[in-house]
């Protein structure tokens, strides 16, 4: 963080993370546009999705839809 | 609602079971469970191999500190893998299916599918197939990640131990699914079949670490089993075996326990 080596070295720490994220990312908000209804209102819903890491999408995943079919 | 013979059960329960991975798939639970899986596998070994780097970055230390940190064994490695699965995945993998009968009970769907003529045997069993398979399935993709990873930045780490640590495994998450479908079925609260799932597993395991004597021959022994097959110390005595069986039992009667009340109580709420 303080100088670019650093950054460097973290690259691989953190890539295959974005990764994820990323995928979550793009399950979760799409299933929250699809989604009928959801518990809280559905821009909060992708604001979390978008800005907490893996346990955001996990979470609406989980618990943010209020039926499943 | 005892609906529904035995004739013509097989072929009812795999168009209910194909009914049940569509809707996996639909969901795609079959994509994102296994990819938590993968984090939660990855995050060991990396995490591992970076500390000294991240304490250095990261930690408010004072200049010119330096920590010498040994480099754990492949087979730490890997059994913390196993933990990690043990406290989110099973976390992650009993909140996906904690309405697995409740919610379909409470929406009416389960009450849709069995004015049919369709066995509850095989009601529950396509789903209960359905959990082992997510369920092993992101298991088998977690661990494949943390080998990968760990044989990269740490060392190797023998095929041998990793499958016999993940059958090991597999059966501990095969029964906390077991025991997910059967809470699913006796409460009508779904976030209530949850906590006592997972207060179960707890207990299970805390008791097989405390007082091996007396539940060590329970399933929360499979724990460290699994961590034992990976540092490859695991001795095959009566006990392991008594595990085995005893959880494979435990498995068939919370399956045959949720049929027999499923078949005893109205299905529609």
């Amino acid at each position: 963080m303080n100088d670019e080596l650093a950054i460097s070295k973290l690259i691989p720490i953190i890539a295959p993370f974005l990764v994820i994220q990323l995928i979550l990312m793009v399950i979760a908000i799409t299933l929250c546009i699809k989604a009928e209804a959801t518990r809280g209102p559905k821009p909060m819903w992708i604001l979390i999705i978008i800005f907490v890491n893996i346990v955001g999408p996990v979470a609406f995943l989980i618990a943010g839809r209020r039926n499943e079919r | 609602m005892s609906k529904g013979g035995k004739k013509g059960g097989t072929s009812r329960y795999g168009a209910l079971l194909g009914k049940e991975m569509l809707e996996l798939a639909r969901s795609m639970k079959l994509v994102w469970v296994p990819l938590v899986f993968v984090a939660l596998g990855i995050m060991q070994p990396v995490s591992i191999y970076y500390m000294p780097l991240i304490l250095e970055h990261g930690g408010n230390l004072p200049e010119g500190t330096v920590i010498e940190m040994p480099m754990p064994l492949p087979s730490e490695v890997m059994s913390g893998t196993l933990s990690q699965f043990g406290v989110i995945g099973i976390l992650v993998l009993v909140l996906v299916y904690m309405g697995v009968v409740s919610g379909e009970r409470s929406s009416g769907t389960a009450s849709l599918i069995l004015v049919k003529p369709v066995s509850i045997m095989a009601y529950l069993g396509s789903k209960l197939t359905a959990m082992l398979l997510l369920a092993l399935l992101s298991l088998l993709c977690g661990y494949l990640a943390a080998w990968y990873y760990t044989d990269l930045l740490i060392g190797k780490f023998a095929f041998g131990e990793f499958l016999g640590s993940f059958l090991l495994y597999g059966l501990w998450l095969a029964f906390a699914m077991a025991a997910t479908l059967l809470f699913s079925t006796i409460l009508r609260s779904s976030a209530g079949a949850a906590a006592c799932v997972l207060v179960l597993l707890a207990l299970l395991s805390i008791a097989a670490n405390l007082a091996p004597h007396f539940a060590g021959w329970l399933p929360g022994a499979l724990n460290s089993y699994a961590a034992q097959a990976a540092n490859s110390t695991i001795e095959y005595t009566d006990v392991f075996v008594w595990v085995i069986v005893c959880t494979v039992l435990l498995i068939a009667g919370a399956y045959a326990l949720s049929c027999t009340l499923l078949r005893n109580s109205a299905t529609i709420d």
